[in-house]
């Protein structure tokens, strides 16, 4: 067949040539010459074309936008939420956005608590990782504004956000997984991108699901997974008084708010147990199901209420509201990604210790060695609260995976590739499987160098297998997280599912591009891994098999792909349906049977990695300067011996994390700053400064901690200037205020810092801005217009009218 | 004999230039790969707007993936056609496999019944060969369309389609084959 094949190409390389067709066809056996004339047919068909008015006014079209420099309409990459400049953590999305944002704290003594547990501060320059983010602003989605609930899915990018028709309409841009939407009689609908809605209906998205709500004075709501709003009063006007009022019942929600300057606008969010009101600002809402309500502040200031308290919440701070309580004082936030080094209720992540309470979100099931983002609170006692942690990937170290042939399936073990994989009662095993099937093996690495099977499935070479939420059943095709997936009478589907479920689905793409699912089965919510062999039709963003990627800095992709590369993909399905790869490989049909871990040098000479004998050759890269006990990562080939030879072994120098925090400071000389703890930081050459650091210039710092537990100060960002002068930190020269059992400030417009050494404090004046540290007896204002910043005290009591407390 | 292999002008320096911002040059590319391409989509969807529509949406993608591509890499064309291959898996995607086919019925099929060499000379109308294109499995006509509709040559069409240059040959063997089966009468 080959010969008769290259027998035929030999002819048509003479025909293109210009060779007569008759004597390209003499000599060829009689099954060629047909051949050859039906490639002569049709190289020979008579031409047509297209419209010419439609080719020329094309053509122009890609002229004009080239000349542009942009990329045509259907290319535009999705419209980002915001505007703001405000970089972000590399996982924005993963925690919906605005309580995920940066931390930066106004308030005073706030600061004293919250810098308490940083007394690692180095400006050295960081070595690995670049905390600053990626994917600003950008909501990785697979599908395009526009499409149906059906949820194809497209490998366009999302087109323009609709805008809402009139200041009285909200529409509701971007929606992916179930999002549905309440009519006055109560029935909900399902809804498609650009639905208007108006005052007094509900918005509600599923798990695995998001959408924005854009108002017509340009503010934006975004709901994220399991939410749930309801628009109370709508009439957003551009100039005069905007008013938007919504109620969050659950769920989380981030709002963009456009300045108004008309002193009668308002843009609320109402929650069961409080509310925030906003100008101009960027916060997040979180209402838990017990009714926990916390808002965080990324830019500007809002003013949350309840129990007739306020307490204004200025950038980079969050407060909670117990249900039934008033407000607790604005605490300083504190988010990042790193490893998890400890679990229970005190958790240890980025060598940062964090508390966990009954509310905060855990998603993802994070083991020890794993990596996540958290977000959270520093508390004026110096603890810090973790109030999300979310699973970005499994711990790399001591695991592996390989690809290679079944030679021997036994109870205990198998033989795979010529490399022993122990199974047990754990190991989750694709039925079906049978000596000489070429399969995936992944596990964990014993300290003896035995490998344990965690999962064994068939390898499919245009597979793919991930989670998501059904949007739509029919008896041929499902919508799956905006996949549709095609099934048959040999798709496996448990028994049950409804629209609105979490589904694993995996299966194979066809040649025609159809998604067929083999099997679909429910999962628990709240995302999960997914895995797909497919073309890159898109590096930035990464699109791949049509589904928009977001990608991390430590997300590991293969050097040189590029578009229309075939390469294989995995990562996590995160809450709100973004799907993050953790890896993207180019994808080798031609040598499946490859390794990659991470592990500890064991020894050198010979190659021992995490307890597994290496064969290195003259063609093994050697990477960095690598001793006994680094971490490093080693790629390969298995030999069909079952030697691991391997390929390249590289000196991984990673952190155990990043995050950032804000600050205010104190004091600046030279190319030091104090800052308001105390603490100094010189500004080296690796220190990257964005702003005019002076005194009371509110900042931003990023930093990553170092294996070795340093933290490495990567950059500053000056976010604001604060309004108040700083408060001097309390000296213990500093005579205190007689101890006389209590204070009565009678004062008016007056600035206090007071040591309250247990004393009870009466404000009766007005117009104060009052700093009362130590711990106080109780508190009672009386009098109007202050601001009483509170470190402890036993009671406050707030009678007084416009009073503003930040207290404990 | 014209065949309709085109000369592969879009070396390395019109897509550079292209690259550039050179809006001439990217004029250029398109008037040169534009036909091949809309006919291999009307070889493989059978709707002339959709054909258009698709081929429309290859240069846009082009145009988004300029600055990424890389001469060391694909060929240009092979790239450029396999962006059109994903463009089309993505149409099916989209269409759940759906195809709307949209040929012309005024074809003769006194015509597909005659001596190949005759109908050579009487050179087959567009409408024919996709006719005859259409009753092939997908992969071949992918082939097919690729090699003799749009001029690529083997080794293009194993790097746009992603196959080796040995699966190419065979599916163009076994697709010629089957298309003897429509177009002569055996």
């Amino acid at each position: 067949m080959s010969q008769l094949d290259d027998l035929l190409e030999e002819r048509l390389a003479r025909l293109e040539a210009g060779e007569p067709l008759e004597a390209c066809l003499a000599g060829l056996p009689e099954a060629q010459v047909n051949s050859l004339r039906k490639a002569a047919l049709l190289r020979a068909v008579s031409d047509a074309d297209p419209v010419a008015d439609r080719i020329a006014a094309e053509r122009r079209e890609l002229v004009r936008l080239a000349k542009e420099n942009k990329p045509m309409a259907s290319q535009s990459p999705s419209s980002a939420p915001t505007g703001k400049a405000r970089p972000r953590w590399v996982l924005p999305v993963a925690l919906a956005g605005g309580a995920f944002g940066l931390c930066s704290c106004m308030m005073i003594l706030s600061l004293l608590a919250g810098l308490a547990g940083l007394n690692l501060l180095s400006p050295e320059r960081s070595v690995a990782q670049n905390p600053t983010p990626v994917h600003e602003g950008t909501p990785a989605s697979p599908k395009a504004t526009g499409e149906s609930n059906q949820g194809l899915s497209t490998p366009v990018p999302t087109a323009v956000a609709l805008e809402a028709p009139d200041p009285q309409t909200a529409a509701l841009n971007e929606p992916h997984g179930v999002v549905e939407v309440q009519a006055s009689d109560g029935t909900w609908t399902k809804v498609q991108a650009g639905t208007m809605v108006k005052a007094g209906q509900r918005v509600h998205t599923g798990a695995l699901s998001r959408v924005i709500l854009t108002f017509y004075d340009g503010s934006q709501a975004r709901l994220g997974p399991n939410s749930e709003v309801s628009i109370d009063a709508l009439d957003a006007q551009k100039s005069g008084p905007r008013v938007v009022a919504l109620t969050q019942w659950v769920g989380e929600s981030d709002h963009d708010v456009a300045t108004s300057s008309d002193a009668g606008s308002r843009y609320e969010v109402n929650t069961p147990s409080g509310t925030g009101k906003a100008k101009g600002t960027v916060f997040h809402v979180f209402v838990s199901t017990t009714l926990l309500v916390r808002f965080d502040v990324d830019e500007g200031a809002v003013e949350v209420t309840s129990l007739n308290v306020t307490v204004v919440v200025v950038a980079g701070q969050s407060t909670i509201i117990v249900a039934g309580q008033a407000p607790q004082p604005p605490v300083f936030h504190i988010s990042g990604e790193g490893e998890v080094e400890r679990i229970g209720t005190n958790w240890r992540i980025a060598g940062q210790n964090f508390r966990t309470h009954a509310d905060t979100v855990i998603i993802g099931d994070p083991q020890v060695g794993d990596w996540v983002a958290f977000e959270g609170r520093a508390l004026l006692n110096g603890t810090r609260v973790a109030d999300k942690i979310v699973l970005l990937h499994r711990r790399f170290e001591n695991t592996f995976a390989f690809v290679g042939t079944v030679d021997a399936i036994g109870e205990s073990e198998w033989t795979i590739a010529g490399r022993v994989v122990r199974v047990d009662e754990v190991t989750r095993i694709e039925p079906g499987i049978e000596v000489g099937d070429l399969v995936e093996v992944k596990g964990g690495i014993a300290q003896d160098g035995t490998l344990w099977a965690a999962s064994i499935q068939p390898v499919v070479t245009n597979g793919f297998r991930f989670t998501g939420v059904v949007q739509n059943i029919t008896s041929e095709a499902w919508a799956v997280s905006s996949i549709s997936v095609t099934v048959n009478v040999s798709t496996t589907i448990e028994p049950g599912i409804v629209v609105g479920d979490v589904v694993q689905v995996s299966g194979q793409i066809l040649e025609d591009g159809v998604w067929l699912a083999q099997t679909i089965r429910r999962v628990p919510a709240g995302g999960g891994p997914f895995e797909m062999v497919g073309v890159a039709t898109s590096l930035d963003p990464w699109i791949v098999n049509g589904i928009e990627l977001a990608t991390a800095d430590w997300t590991e992709i293969d050097e040189g792909i590029e578009v229309g590369d075939k390469v294989k993909v995995e990562g996590r399905i995160l809450a709100d349906g973004t799907w993050l790869a953790e890896k993207i490989k180019l994808w080798d049909e031609d040598e499946p049977v490859r390794f990659a871990f991470v592990g500890r040098v064991n020894s050198i000479n010979p190659w021992v990695v995490g307890g597994i004998p290496l064969a290195v050759d003259d063609n093994t890269e050697i990477k960095g300067e690598i001793a006994v006990g680094d971490r490093v990562k080693v790629e390969g080939v298995v030999l069909p011996d079952g030697t691991w030879l391997a390929q390249a072994i590289k000196r991984l120098d990673r952190n155990r994390g990043c995050f950032s925090f804000s600050t205010v400071i104190r004091g600046v000389d030279a190319n030091q700053i104090v800052l308001f703890d105390g603490q100094t930081v010189t500004l080296g050459e690796g220190v990257t400064v964005e702003g005019e650091l002076n005194t009371t210039a509110v900042i931003i710092i990023f930093g990553c901690v170092r294996e070795d537990g340093t933290f490495i100060i990567v950059t500053i960002i000056v976010i604001g200037q604060i309004e108040l002068p700083p408060t001097p930190v309390p000296q213990p020269t500093t005579a205190p205020p007689p101890s006389t059992g209590s204070f009565d400030i009678t004062e008016n417009n007056q600035t206090l810092t007071l040591i309250c050494n247990g004393n009870s404090v009466t404000i009766r004046g007005n117009d104060n801005h009052i700093t009362l540290l130590g711990n106080c007896g109780s508190v009672t204002i009386r009098g109007n217009s202050n601001w009483v910043s509170i470190q402890s005290a036993t009671s406050v009591t707030n009678t007084g009218n416009n009073n503003t407390i930040q207290g404990p | 004999m014209a065949g309709p292999r085109m000369p592969d002008t879009s070396g390395p320096n019109l897509v550079v230039l292209a690259q550039r911002g050179e809006a001439d040059a990217l004029g250029a590319l398109y008037d040169l790969h534009y036909r091949a391409i809309f006919r291999y989509f009307r070889a493989r969807v059978g709707n002339w707007h959709l054909a258009e529509d698709l081929t429309s949406d290859v240069f846009r993608r082009m145009l988004a993936g300029l600055p990424q591509y890389r001469p060391m890499g694909l060929p240009f064309r092979a790239w450029l056609f396999r962006i059109a291959h994903n463009v089309l898996v993505d149409h099916y995607r989209k269409e759940s496999g759906r195809m709307s086919v949209e040929l012309q019925e005024t074809e003769q099929q006194g015509q597909s019944a005659a001596d190949p060499a005759s109908v050579v000379e009487h050179k087959l109308t567009m409408e024919q060969a996709y006719r005859a294109l259409f009753e092939l499995e997908p992969s071949q006509r992918d082939v097919l369309a690729l090699r003799f509709l749009s001029g690529l040559s083997l080794r293009e069409v194993a790097l746009a389609l992603n196959r080796t240059e040995a699966s190419v040959k065979a599916l163009q063997q076994r697709g010629l084959a089957a298309l003897r089966l429509t177009l002569v009468p055996e």
